[in-house]
């Protein structure tokens, strides 16, 4: 069976998406359960990469190749984590801050995230502070996660972060940050409540908030 | 204090300029590294550490560079005093000002630069296709491109001298066609020499070394909040 989820583990670190697809399909007509093909097979698969893209080992196309194989598996296996009326582990919003254009990371954290049983509200990219509180305010999350890919922007968390604060609201929930330039020496500055250095270690991370 | 032995270390983006502004018999030493650094950070700070590290006397090292993607986090100075200046990469440095660089990028956020550097490098849209092309073939190179570009809005070929501008024009405008499929537009700024010139000017006069700049004494570390401006 370990046999079978590291297959999983393999296509996604490949970024196989003609094989993902055919050994998704097979493994739910065999009825293996989809949170284990996730938990075991996809999301170990996901962390792997993670780690080899920080070490320099791979690079951003590889990383794109892996999160569409593990998405395109995620699509055919999400009705069926739906059905089993699993309890959301939480709520996570989510974008990249102003001034900055980047979401491929920020998009990686959301699919880790949810694959994580995280409710997922995407704000995608270049919001501004007042609009995130905004969004905070309505859409109530446990968790916020802000990414930034630039020294220039990532400064931008910290003005947001202010902002969460005049309004109030700040100590409603918790604070992730990431991207590449980010550090756990800035989001101990200015702070936010942790760091990750990749998606899957967010998701990690998400987890370990809401404890 | 006496004048410290200057060392200089830099991205070969700035070679030509260091080696005609700085006089001969003022600078120890040069020493330029590869301008594909920057690509892997960590890569760029055991490069720079190493060539750090093989300078036997307490020197002022004076580091063309930015912050680099944080490749210049972590680096020690050793015995040395290390000057660098207080910009997040050669943008500003090849713009002429960090204030020059923040007024671009506040105008057009998404801007993708193109300098001597990238373009000597293979740091550029249309390689990095070609590459993706070779190894995945077409669909799939183009769908990563479209990943990593489509939110840009404008390609800028930057360069602090007309003759470089000149130089790479060609092949910006190559990399400008391709990038046309996000539409982004192209532009030309011609950059300055005046940040180099500061900072020539302030590691002569270490007191005199202000706000655009980072000054490392002996036995401390480069450290990203060093670059921080608000």
């Amino acid at each position: 069976m370990s046999e079978l989820f590291s297959e999983f583990s393999k296509a996604v670190i490949e970024g196989n998406l003609d094989d993902i697809v055919g050994l998704t399909k097979d493994a739910l007509d065999r009825g293996l359960n989809a949170k284990d093909i996730l938990d075991k097979g996809l999301m170990p698969g996901m962390d792997h990469v993670g780690a080899e893209f920080k070490a320099g080992n791979l690079f951003v196309p590889e990383v794109l190749r892996s999160a569409r194989a593990m998405q395109s598996s995620m699509s055919l296996i999400k009705p069926l984590l739906a059905e089993t009326g699993a309890a959301m582990t939480g709520k996570l919003l989510l974008g990249t801050v102003k001034g900055d254009l980047h979401d491929i990371g920020k998009n990686l954290v959301g699919m880790m995230c949810e694959g994580a049983g995280f409710e997922v509200k995407d704000m995608g990219k270049d919001i501004e502070p007042d609009v995130f509180v905004e969004a905070v305010q309505e859409f109530k999350p446990d968790i916020l996660g802000m990414s930034a890919l630039l020294t220039t922007t990532m400064r931008s968390m910290e003005h947001t972060i202010k902002a969460l604060e005049e309004a109030g609201v700040r100590d409603r929930l918790k604070i992730m940050i990431g991207g590449a330039p980010v550090t756990q020496t800035f989001a101990d500055q200015i702070g936010a409540d942790g760091y990750a250095s990749n998606a899957a270690s967010a998701a990690e991370l998400a987890k370990k908030l809401m404890s | 204090m006496d004048q410290l032995p200057i060392v200089v270390i830099a991205c070969q983006v700035f070679q030509s300029l260091l080696e005609e502004l700085i006089p001969a018999g003022v600078a120890e030493r040069f020493t330029f590294l590869d301008y594909g650094l920057h690509r892997v950070p960590e890569k760029l700070t055991w490069a720079l550490q190493d060539t750090i590290d093989e300078i036997a006397q307490p020197s002022l090292i004076m580091l063309g560079y930015g912050l680099c993607g944080n490749g210049l986090r972590g680096v020690k100075a050793r015995q040395h005093t290390v000057i660098v200046p207080r910009t997040d990469d050669c943008i500003a440095i090849l713009l002429g000002s960090y204030q020059k660089y923040i007024q671009e990028f506040e105008a057009t956020p998404g801007s993708y630069y193109l300098t001597k550097g990238w373009l000597e490098s293979g740091s550029n849209p249309l390689q990095e296709y070609q590459k993706y092309r070779e190894k995945y073939g077409d669909d799939d190179a183009t769908w990563i491109m479209d990943q990593q570009y489509q939110h840009y809005k404008r390609l800028v070929l930057v360069a602090h001298t007309m003759e470089d501008l000149e130089k790479y024009r060609p092949r910006a405008q190559e990399v400008a066609e391709y990038c046309q499929r996000w539409g982004m537009r192209y532009e030309e700024i011609l950059g300055s020499d005046g940040y180099i010139r500061r900072l020539i000017e302030a590691a002569a006069a270490l007191d005199t070394a202000d706000g655009e700049f980072v000054v490392i004494p002996p036995g401390g570390e480069i450290e990203q909040e060093m670059f921080m401006r608000y």
